[in-house]
């Protein structure tokens, strides 16, 4: 499974829907068209139900068959953006694509996300000091320079 | 229809109980979310023509995947290559194109 992130390490946005935007904007090689679209998915499934997985963290979430691969952005908000009841200070959004083999990577990767926020606990993450300790809490490979 | 492609996705796998029970480990609500989401599709289907929808839900049932990316000129449903007033269209994501030879709805991802 690819467990490559990208990182936006202070998050400006002061809501859910930017936050979404920004995060997708620190992912390279998505046309206009593509990522309006994705948008689009992410926010679907917010207003379906907030993501807020645990105190804090946010974990936005879809697969589209826009994708050719599993796309993974963590962002850390110092003031904590609302999703939208209450505050996340991580958010951790992840598009995976839809294959004809099914959800099999989209499920593996909930499953590593859930087992790290458990062994290592929201305190932590959301107290993390870099992008590269964040990075390592949830388990994933942070892309340098991305 | 990309939007409804990826909305049937979502509802498919919270329709799925081990995606469900991930959801519920998680702290969410899959079954509240389910609902939500199909009324978003009524909402989104009423703005879809009629004629699209209908093929829609054809290619749907006989393919699984009714609406797949053209892939170097060709359409990943059925790997035919399309013609080049097609690929090479200006408007060509701007209104619902299909595989001459599938039938599927055909994009290009930018």
């Amino acid at each position: 499974m690819n467990k490559s992130c990208y990182c936006v390490w202070d998050l400006q946005s002061t809501d859910r829907d930017s936050a979404l935007t920004e995060l997708l904007a620190s992912v390279p090689n998505i046309g206009a068209h593509s990522r309006e679209m994705l948008i689009k998915a992410l926010h679907i499934r917010e207003q379906a139900g907030a993501t807020l997985v645990t105190p804090g963290i946010a974990m936005p979430h879809c697969r589209s068959i826009l994708m050719d691969d599993l796309v993974i952005a963590i962002g850390r908000s110092s003031s904590g953006i609302p999703w939208p009841d209450e505050p996340a200070g991580v958010v951790v959004m992840f598009i995976s694509p839809v294959k004809p083999s099914g959800p099999q990577e989209h499920m593996d990767l909930i499953a590593h996300l859930a087992s790290h926020m458990k062994n290592n606990g929201p305190e932590r993450i959301t107290g993390a000091s870099s992008p590269e300790k964040l990075a390592e809490l949830l388990g994933l490979d942070l892309i340098q320079g991305g | 229809m990309i939007s409804l492609h990826d909305l049937d996705t979502m509802i498919a796998d919270l329709g799925r109980a081990d995606i469900r029970q991930q959801e519920e480990g998680l702290g969410l609500s899959p079954d509240q979310a389910l609902v939500e989401l199909g009324k978003m599709r009524d909402v989104l289907v009423e703005s879809i023509r009629k004629r699209w929808y209908a093929l829609y839900g054809q290619i749907s049932s006989r393919y699984g995947n009714a609406v797949v990316p053209v892939v170097q000129n060709r359409c990943s449903g059925c790997f035919t290559m399309l013609p080049t007033s097609v690929n090479y269209a200006g408007d060509r994501n701007e209104q619902v194109r299909t595989c001459s030879i599938c039938g599927r709805i055909i994009y290009w991802a930018d």
